[in-house]
């Protein structure tokens, strides 16, 4: 009996031995409960976001649309984007696939390879491999679908730019967001496959025309094999805002016309409310290029364009103003009572300054002259001796009451800001003292002082509003994407108001009347409609019969309503064979804004000035398009020092960086 | 002896409790088999069937046939055992980076799985045959020698995780034979701090910030010589110690420099012969955040669906983390997540209480065996069902490092099913030996002893 009776030893350690193990148990029993029961909720959730993948339900781009609301511009048309799925996809058919799907979306299959990184070719994630697929292409494939395994596609409306023609520059244009703005931008919500405004409207108004995206969420294996379909959550999206902008349809086509295939630019200012009618830029670009097949190419060799076509030069660029800086000195003088304005000078063509000769651009000179006829004739004479009796601290001044050398504020990215040079600018920038010929030379326009055409329509607006410039903008309202309810307005809003007395103003008024009726621009300014004043500008560049031509004008000079009244200028650059186009160019346009006339049909009427010029820009400029053999307004042959430093679209375009 | 009615004596309880979780584990295994969709796309189902099934015949074949007939063949065994094993390492087809199976085609076995068994049987022939040897230091070392023997074939493959499984059969093992517990707090802290040591390196890179400069001592080969020199030296002076004047504090001085000094040139071999991904797991065990889309991810996946389970579990089929396919491996290591996550608090628990009865009745039929050879036996086998069922429930639940053992009867594999259920029918055997020799007492009272006891005696 006492054999099979276990030792003490035995019995003592079997006992430790299930000791240990009820303890090894309750331990394990213990945790398992804190896990499962007590933090149970917690880890339930975790496994749902674990599978929970949010998806972004993209929302409709906001429209944009011509002054009236009637017209849209811009829109959105139905495109789809194809997607791999490569879990579908087994690793050895891969190539073939690839191959046989190249041949329909115009690619290369390296290019659709390269799409698909190796480390998720066996995940069920839809890979993104082209967009902006037409609807036939994806007609094709769909019926071929068996043959395609693992391809498939969702809509994404691609934007619809029509034929906006120069507007392009005013409404820009969206592309992907690339790497530097995502950085920036991330926490808005973007994600490296959005698309943003990247210049113009576009840019400017992203906020409202973009939308907000709706999320839904999908349960996913870890694969990311969606396993349910998109459930959306609160957040449904909301479509972008429409913006309207100020633009007059009528008005741009007859301003794009009217300037044609020359490298310069338009602007149409409603002055009464600083609203942009009309805004051009030669050369411009068709942004629905940049879109779908070869988009990318497109942009590269439009962004290496020497001539800068994504250059806005209505607000881009800064030109020596030449004497369309003339309204401003015969403001100042008439303000300043330099010289009354029945004093005359005599002009003999010349005049001597220190050792220096500046001559006038009517080599005989004007002979005895006073203010309103100097203005008129754009004598350079009677102006070098009024600026150096102003001198260069009150001309600047001026300058900045007129608004040069600051932004005007319009609602478009990179405007420039152009320059008013003062004795302290020069010594900072040149390291040389003010002298009384920079003075002199500055009196017509010329040397250091740059300005923007958009400058120069708000100095006429200054003039034509008694001493105001409202801002200028080129949208007038913003508006709900279903409803079309109005949201927001842009409000008329002075941003500068000048104490320029309103006597000293009319008296401008009627000499710059007087230009057209008596002076420079009574050859060009043929049009019967209305009656218009202005004054013409012709910039030297230092390269023979090539000048700068501008015109800066308003109309009607005699209305009652001034809401009817529109400042036109007109900008075009010396590297175009010379014309004298700007006066030419604003004729037509203020011909057709006030009798609704096309271009043609104004050339027709006016003719024959417009004989032989060329108005389509799919044509070259003609060789001998001039009939002036001499410029009319003279270039201010003044000793200069280069006429320009901020021109010709000198600021390299900074859109370009990149590609749609 | 034997004859029907004695057969009547098998341990019911652990029979059914045994056969209630190979049932559970083919009911999960097949669970783990079903996609996002709800199909069934994997057929290990049908094989853990088979394998249970045959499991089941050889649970039979080994229940009825008596446990003393195996103790002098063991060294055969045994020695057999390590032959396969070698075999494995020379010709093995790699698995998941260790090369532990051998086989033709898709059939293929495990060795180490079996070669636990056969490591159990010599063991304890080897222990009852030394009676109170084991006392002794060179008889224990001997003894350790022989798993040591398996066991560093198991970890060249490598399969660090099987090969540990020889510490505690072995531990145990030994101290129901009556070891020292001395001599077993040595082997079991030289292990723990071997692995401890062993990750140091791994784990002091992560951290980045802290200073190497101590740890360089037992990390780095160049300096770590001289701290095993030290230590030897230390252990060698206190030997003489204890020699000349026989005080205690000499023996533990000799015991703790000993101690670090196997431990210390243990982790530098460890370290060695691991491979970064073994480090790695035993790193990303302490804090599983630090890369959990890496060598963190399933632990974190793990805990989840554990957690998720809650009270009553998500439902059978019904779990996310499972069907989602987020739990790696759910068919075999990660079984227990799958189970706690579809059916909860509850179903966990019902599987720990029917380990709970299965290693418990080990546990008394050890007890009761009666003879020192079926004591160890079903100690081995205690052991080896004990150390799976902590470490893969503790690591399913993330307290312990991952080291891809499988929840024996349970997970999904036929040579893990086979070695469980062989180990069951041995102690059923030896629990019937117990009863039989009962009823003989009975019945033949006042008979002399079959053997006479040698066990443990003080």
């Amino acid at each position: 009996m006492s054999d099979s009776a276990p030792s003490p030893v035995l019995k003592r350690r079997t006992i430790g031995l299930a000791a240990a193990t009820g303890a090894m148990f309750a331990l394990i029993a213990g945790y398992l409960y804190l896990l499962q029961v007590v933090r149970g909720v917690e880890f339930r959730n975790l496994a749902i976001d674990v599978a929970r993948r949010e998806v972004a339900i993209p929302a409709q781009r906001g429209k944009i649309f011509e002054r009236s609301y009637t017209l849209p511009l811009v829109t959105n048309r139905p495109a789809f984007s194809v997607d791999l799925i490569p879990g579908e996809v087994p690793a050895a058919e891969l190539p073939h696939l690839l191959e046989r799907l190249a041949a329909h979306l115009n690619m290369t299959p390296q290019q659709l390879a390269a799409r698909i990184p190796r480390h998720q070719r066996h995940l069920f994630r839809p890979i993104e491999l082209k967009r902006h697929v037409d609807f036939a292409t994806i007609a094709t494939l769909a019926e071929q679908i068996d043959s395609f395994p693992g391809v498939a596609w969702h809509s994404e409306p691609a934007r619809d730019y029509g034929a906006i023609g120069a507007l392009a520059h005013v409404t820009g244009y969206v592309g992907d967001v690339t790497r530097e703005e995502l950085q920036v931008l991330f926490n808005q919500g973007y994600a490296a496959d959005s698309t943003l405004g990247k210049s113009g409207v576009e840019k400017q108004y992203e906020h409202e025309l973009r939308g907000v995206d709706g999320i839904g969420h999908r349960t996913v294996d870890v694969r990311e094999r969606a396993v349910s379909e998109i459930w959306q959550t609160a957040a449904a999206p909301r479509p972008g805002r429409d913006v309207v902008l100020t633009i007059d349809w009528d008005l741009q086509r007859a301003a794009q016309e009217a300037l044609g295939p020359r490298v310069g630019s338009v602007v149409v200012l409603q002055p009464a409310t600083g609203a942009i009618l009309a805004m051009v830029s030669y050369p411009w670009f068709d942004p629905q290029t940049f879109i779908g097949d070869g988009g990318a190419a497109a942009f590269r060799a439009l962004a290496a364009d020497p001539s800068f076509p994504f250059v806005n030069r209505a607000i881009r660029s800064a030109y020596a103003p030449a004497s369309v800086f003339k309204i401003l000195m015969t403001t100042a003088i008439e303000e300043e009572g330099t010289f009354s304005r029945d004093y005359k000078i005599r002009c003999e063509g010349f005049l001597v300054y220190g050792d220096r000769i500046f001559k006038d651009w009517v080599k005989e000179g004007h002979g005895p002259i006073d203010l309103d006829d100097a203005l008129a004739q754009s004598c350079d004479v009677y102006f070098y001796r009024a600026g150096s009796a102003l001198g260069i601290t009150s001309i600047a001044h001026y300058a900045h009451e007129f608004g040069l050398g600051t932004a005007s504020g319009i609602d478009l990215p990179g405007e420039a800001v152009g320059n008013v040079p003062t004795p302290d600018w020069k010594r900072r920038e040149h390291g040389e003292p003010w002298v009384g010929g920079d003075t002199v030379n500055l009196s017509i326009g010329q040397g250091y002082i740059t300005v923007t055409p958009l400058q120069l329509a708000n100095l006429v607006a200054l003039v034509v509003n008694d001493g105001v410039i409202y801002r200028p903008h080129v949208v007038k309202e913003i508006r709900d994407g279903i409803s079309g309810e109005i949201v927001s307005r842009t409000e008329r809003e002075p941003i500068h108001t000048s104490a320029i007395g309103s006597g000293t103003l009319a008296f401008v008024r009627k000499a710059m009347r007087l230009v057209v009726t008596d002076g420079t621009a009574l050859p060009v300014l043929t049009t019967d409609a209305v009656a218009v004043a202005g004054k013409t500008g012709t910039g030297e560049v230092g390269i023979e019969d090539h000048y700068h031509s501008w015109f800066a004008a308003y109309g009607p000079y005699d209305a009652t309503d001034p809401l009817e009244q529109i400042v036109v200028v007109v900008m075009v650059e010396a590297v175009n064979v010379w014309e004298w186009w700007a006066p030419k160019a604003a004729n037509l346009i203020f011909h057709a804004a006030f009798t609704g006339q096309t271009v043609p049909e104004a050339v027709a009427y006016l003719k024959p000035w417009y004989g032989e010029a060329v108005f389509n820009p799919l044509q070259p400029p003609a060789e001998e398009g001039a009939e002036e053999a001499a410029p009319a307004d003279g270039a201010e042959s003044a000793a200069t020092d280069g006429s320009e430093s901020d021109a010709d679209g000198s600021e390299s375009d900074a859109d370009g960086s990149a590609a749609p | 002896m034997r004859g029907r009615g004695s057969l009547r004596a098998l341990d019911p309880i652990l029979l059914l409790a045994s056969l209630a979780l190979v049932a559970v584990g083919i009911l999960f295994v097949y669970s783990s088999g079903v996609n996002s969709a709800g199909e069934s796309v994997s057929n290990e189902w049908l094989k853990q069937i088979v394998w249970a099934g045959s499991g089941c015949v050889l649970l039979a074949l080994f229940a009825v046939t008596n446990h003393q007939k195996y103790k002098p063949r063991t060294p055969y065994v045994f020695l057999g055992a390590l032959a396969i094993l070698v075999l494995t390492l020379l010709l093995g087809r790699e698995v998941n980076g260790a090369r532990s199976w051998l086989g033709v085609g898709d059939l293929g076995i495990q060795p180490s799985e079996f070669a636990k068994l056969a490591t159990i049987l010599f063991l304890a022939a080897y222990l009852s045959e030394i009676g109170n040897g084991i006392a002794e230091l060179p008889r224990f070392l001997l003894a350790l020698l022989v798993v040591t023997a398996p066991m560093g074939l198991i970890l060249l493959q490598p399969d660090m995780g099987t090969g540990m499984v020889y510490f505690p059969i072995f531990l145990i093992m030994a101290l129901i034979a009556g070891a020292r517990i001395r001599h077993l707090l040595f082997v079991g802290l030289v292990a723990i701090l071997t692995i401890v040591f062993a990750t140091i390196p791994a784990v002091q890179r992560l951290r980045a910030a802290a200073d190497p400069g101590f740890w360089r001592m037992i990390t780095d080969v160049g300096v770590a010589r001289y701290t095993l020199l030290v230590l030897g030296l230390v252990a060698a002076l206190a030997a003489a110690g204890q020699r000349l004047f026989h005080r205690a504090y000499y023996y533990w001085l000799m015991y703790g420099a000993a101690l670090l000094g196997v431990a210390v040139a243990g982790g530098l071999l460890m370290s060695m012969v691991l491979k970064e991904y073994q480090i790695m797991r035993l790193v990303i065990f302490v804090n599983p955040w630090v890369d959990p889309r890496g060598a963190g991810w399933n632990i974190i996946q793990s805990v989840t669906a554990v957690g998720a389970g809650g009270l009553s579990g998500t439902g059978f089929l019904q779990g996310t983390q499972s069907h989602l396919r987020y739990l790696p491996q759910q068919s075999t290591d990660f079984i227990f997540s799958i189970l706690a996550e579809e059916s909860g608090f509850l179903g966990g628990m019902l599987v720990l209480v029917l380990f709970g009865v299965v290693i418990g009745r080990g546990i008394v039929i050890m007890y009761a065996a009666g003879d020192e050879f079926a004591t160890l036996v079903a100690a081995g086998i205690v052991a080896m069902l004990l150390f799976h069922t902590v470490v893969n429930v503790g690591m399913a639940m993330g307290v312990l490092p991952i080291t891809g053992i499988p929840l024996m009867l349970v997970s999904y594999g036929g040579s893990s099913l086979w070695t469980a259920l062989i180990g069951i029918g041995l102690l059923a055997n030896i629990g019937l030996a117990r009863a039989r020799r009962g009823r003989a007492r009975a019945t033949v009272a006042g008979r002399a002893p079959l053997e006479p006891r040698r066990l443990l005696r003080p």
